[in-house]
């Protein structure tokens, strides 16, 4: 066994008894109901800036935070370490809240058989990534940076590289336990390019993955699209001015348009009467060709999770099926307000999937003779009233089908309530965004395009 | 025993570079709406960071135990990991310039009253705020009251001479409210933030006769129209300078960013901006009083200073940490903050703003034939090439010399050093108002920006036909 894997079980039982004793002492300090989230982790990290290595980094940490319930009014504390007096010292102050909060009679918390223990996600954890030492980091880290700077125009930032080992632990006064344990090996880069006094738009990626396996082919690759995509971006021209269709790539789909469809979904927003969907379960409220479900077991995504905040088992979940929604995101709290049941996605969604469609790429960069390509967006959406506004970034005009290089200073605008019934086609293929996600790309239509 | 006597003890120990950071801090959050309150959070975190340099290189551990066997383990951790980046091939050969480090010993203003005051009577107040917003008017769909209070300890302790502590408060409120009419909703929101107390908060000019100003400004974008895109004479409101300087300038003079080839890299000396205009960096303003970045000394031990960026229109300096100001050949100046413990000092702003100028608002208006006065300042980010992106929940439409009409919903675009050229008028009116909320670059950080009202030319996003 590896230095970190002992490490990370002696402060978990550590922890896991912390935990229970905490809870033990809420009740006696005369909480109804009390629940602890504890942690801790290893990680292991080194960075890079403008291409030398200028820190290695190792940091062991704990966090233990507890809710309190009593006389349906909460309170919450949370302490960085599991000593036994800071945590009654915790749940003394978060029971000192409670007594001046306001009464809620939907508060709740689930019980032992509302929520069963959750099957473990074997693919979270594996065993090389504790062994990875910081000397294995540098060599991963050395072979990134050299792909990321063979173009000598691309300026690097900056560029982490880090392993990670955490614990985490879930328990209420109820008996509701669950606990899971990860692996992971992230990294992250920003930067530019810089060609004499021409200095293109800034960039990022990242990316996490569980497993040492394949790695650093999927980092590698990573690298050679970004060089290749900001060094694209240098001495961008002028940028078109239209009413209609522009072609969002993966990215900007999430940028632009899902952080809308999940607030009209979210049962907080349902429940606070927020949500233009809060009736409309059964009916369809995008475009026939969404489909978004959401997929915390899948081993691609870093948000995989076998239970929510609440500590109710995750399960796969369709959220939107050729437009119609299936189903609203609640958490205990908001299905109890609703009359509902909770779909286990307190914290989440945590893998968003969005299918890919039937319109080939090529194709729909041919919508109009000028068509603006958004690969990133950079500015306001207002999810209550659909209006969103900003710069298209790192975004390029195609004509009649061929890319006509990067434009500057681009903005876009419309109303995503319209953008979102207005989906002309999305693409064959479909992209991960950062490991967290996985998009396609959508011509939408509607859009007010403004130049510089 | 104090802490920094702790740290000064091991620091004197440990044979090369050595930085110890002792860091407590205390928050409480508490997020009211619909009449509940969602949010009543009190928390703890302490810890201590170490940063040794060996051969030039650095290496850096934590932890939370604050014990000093554990603190012993972290130091030889740290000069491990400092002594295996100086064994790597392609690692940057650390120099420090030393500035004027501190022995201060910091008491806050405000950091007593925030500490001695109780529970019941913040989260009182922030129930108080929301329903008193949510009963305004018919119109208020939701409000929503905010607060969040850090009170940060600290003690730094390097081994070639800061020996310095400091305890400061860092309040902040912020409210919002959604209209409806007829289906539509508008949404509206205010905050401000201090370096103080309850009552410096309760002071600020922003958070005056705020519950009726939040509820008429929001019902009144219900009925408003958009902004007609294009470039325009624009009257930018201390927000919105705050923004501009903080996203836009601010970002490309921190001195990793400019050696990664920011668009300020190697323009020293050269004309940026009108000479109108003189901008800056500060950890102690004394312009209004409570500007939320303000701070004795930064994460390295450096004492702060009000660090002029533009001079009269001319580029004058980036912001430095001691191994910048080295490269470059300069003093730091101040700008190195950590968020936690565990994280590395990073170059970060603390109070960026414009100087205030000679004119006044009303005349600027005034002296507009076609334009608008940009308010409401939301949320806004910045490239390294200076290119920007604002956006406003709300604009005033200025015609003929006279405000008229509130407008809804403008983006403003531009690069950066290319608007401030344009700055014809700049008001002796001044205001901090980005003190809510953090900075994020990697980690977060606690920053102020603002300055008086200005007045340049600017493109405003708006709807083609």
């Amino acid at each position: 066994m590896s230095q970190t894997r002992d490490t990370i079980t002696l402060l978990s039982q550590k922890l896991d008894a912390a935990a229970r004793s905490t809870l033990a002492y809420a009740k006696k300090q005369g909480a109804d109901r009390a629940k602890v989230s504890a942690s801790c982790s290893i990680e292991k990290r080194l960075v890079v800036e403008n291409k030398e290595f200028t820190l290695a980094n190792t940091l062991e940490s704990q966090k233990v935070g507890l809710g309190v319930h009593k006389d349906q009014k909460k309170g919450s504390a949370s302490i960085n370490n599991a000593d036994e007096r800071g945590l009654q010292q915790s749940v003394d102050d978060a029971l000192a809240l409670a007594k001046f909060s306001v009464a809620d009679e939907f508060l709740v918390m689930p019980n032992a058989s509302e929520a069963p223990k959750a099957k473990i996600l074997p693919f979270m954890w594996t065993d090389r990534v504790t062994e990875i030492s910081l000397g294995e980091i540098q060599e991963f880290t050395q072979a990134m940076l050299g792909r990321l700077t063979k173009d000598k125009r691309v300026a690097i930032d900056r560029l982490e590289v880090s392993t990670s080992c955490m614990w985490h632990g879930l328990y209420n006064s109820l008996g509701m336990h669950q606990t899971e344990s990860q692996t992971s090996l992230s990294w992250s880069f920003m930067g530019m390019a810089v060609d004499g006094k021409e200095v293109s738009g800034f960039d990022y990626e990242g990316r996490s993955v569980y497993s040492w396996d394949l790695a650093l082919d999927i980092a590698v690759k990573q690298c050679d699209e970004f060089s290749e995509k900001i060094v694209k971006n240098l001495r961008p021209g002028k940028g078109p001015s239209y009413k209609g269709p522009v072609l969002l790539s993966p990215r900007a789909v999430e940028e632009i348009l899902l952080g809308t469809i999940l607030y009209h979904a979210s049962g907080g927003s349902v429940m606070d009467g927020k949500s233009q969907w809060g009736d409309k379960v059964g009916e369809q409220v995008v475009s026939k060709l969404i489909h978004i479900s959401d997929d915390p077991h899948n081993s691609r995504f870093s948000g995989a999770t076998s239970f929510d905040g609440d500590g109710l088992p995750t399960a796969p979940r369709i959220l939107v099926k050729n437009g119609v929604l299936i189903s609203h995101l609640h958490d205990c709290y908001t299905a109890k307000h609703c009359k509902t049941t909770s779909t286990a996605t307190s914290g989440g969604p945590f893998s968003l999937v969005c299918a890919p469609g039937t319109t080939d790429l090529l194709k729909m960069m041919n919508a109009r003779n000028e068509l603006l390509v958004v690969d990133r967006f950079s500015g306001n959406i207002d999810p209550i009233k659909g209006d969103f506004s900003g710069v298209a970034k790192s975004s390029r005009l195609y004509k009649n089908g061929l890319d006509h290089g990067g434009v500057a200073e681009t903005m876009i605008a419309g109303n995503l309530f319209d953008t979102l019934k207005n989906i002309l086609s999305v693409s064959t293929v479909s992209e991960d965004i950062s490991g967290a996600m996985q998009m396609p790309w959508m011509l939408v239509d509607g859009v007010s395009v403004s130049g510089s | 025993m104090a802490f920094k006597d702790i740290l000064q003890h091991l620091v004197q120990r440990n044979s090369g570079y050595l930085e110890l950071r002792w860091h407590k801090r205390i928050s409480n959050s508490f997020l009211a709406t619909k009449g509940r309150v969602d949010i009543a959070n009190h928390s703890v975190t302490e810890g201590v960071g170490v940063r040794a340099l060996i051969d030039g290189a650095w290496g850096f551990a934590a932890t939370s135990d604050v014990s000093e066997a554990a603190i012993k383990r972290a130091i030889e951790q740290a000069n491990a990991n400092a002594s295996l980046l100086a064994k790597a091939r392609g690692f940057r050969h650390v120099e420090l310039r030393k500035g004027k480090l501190s022995t201060q010993d910091f008491i806050g203003e405000g950091f007593a009253e925030l500490q001695g005051m109780s529970i019941a009577d913040k989260l009182g107040k922030v129930i108080e705020l929301e329903r008193n917003l949510a009963t305004s008017s018919p119109r208020i769909h939701t409000a929503r009251a905010r607060y969040t209070e850090y009170l940060e300890e600290k003690a730094i302790v390097t081994s070639d001479g800061a020996r310095c502590s400091m305890k400061i408060a860092q309040p902040e409120v912020s409210l919002s409210a959604i209209a409806e009419k007829d289906g539509q909703r508008a949404t509206g929101g205010r905050g401000a933030g201090v370096s103080g107390g309850w009552s410096c908060l309760f002071r600020h000019p922003t958070l005056g006769n705020v519950i009726d100003d939040i509820a008429k400004t929001t019902i009144d974008l219900l009925d408003a129209k958009y902004p007609e895109g294009g470039r325009k004479k624009c009257i930018l409101a201390p927000a919105v300078v705050g923004l501009l300087c903080h996203e836009a300038i601010g970002h490309t003079v921190e001195a990793d960013f400019v050696k990664a080839g920011s668009i300020a890299a190697g323009k020293i000396g050269e004309d940026v901006a009108s000479p109108l205009v003189t901008m800056a960096d500060t950890g102690n303003e004394s312009i209004a009083g409570y500007a939320v970045g303000n701070l004795p000394f930064d994460d390295e031990g450096v004492e702060t200073e009000n660090t002029i960026i533009i001079k009269d229109g001319k580029l004058a300096s980036y912001l430095h940490n001691r191994e910048s100001a080295a490269e470059f050949g300069v003093n730091p100046t101040g700008n190195a903050r950590a968020w936690l413990f565990s994280d590395e000092p990073l170059i970060r702003m603390r109070n960026t703003y414009i100087v205030p100028g000679k004119s006044k608002l009303v005349d600027m208006i005034s002296e507009i034939d076609d334009g608008y006065l940009i308010e409401g300042a939301g949320s806004g980010q910045a490239d390294s090439n200076g290119e920007f992106m604002f956006g406003c929940s709300h604009v005033w439409e200025i015609k003929k010399g006279k405000k008229v009409n509130m407008l809804r919903e403008a983006t403003l675009s531009g690069i950066a050093f290319d608007v401030l050229k344009t700055v014809d008028a700049v008001s002796s009116e001044f205001q901090w108002d980005l003190g809510t909320g953090h900075c994020g670059k990697g980690q977060p950080a606690k920053v102020d920006a603002g300055g008086p009202y200005i007045r340049c030319e600017i493109n405003i996003g708006g709807r083609q036909s």
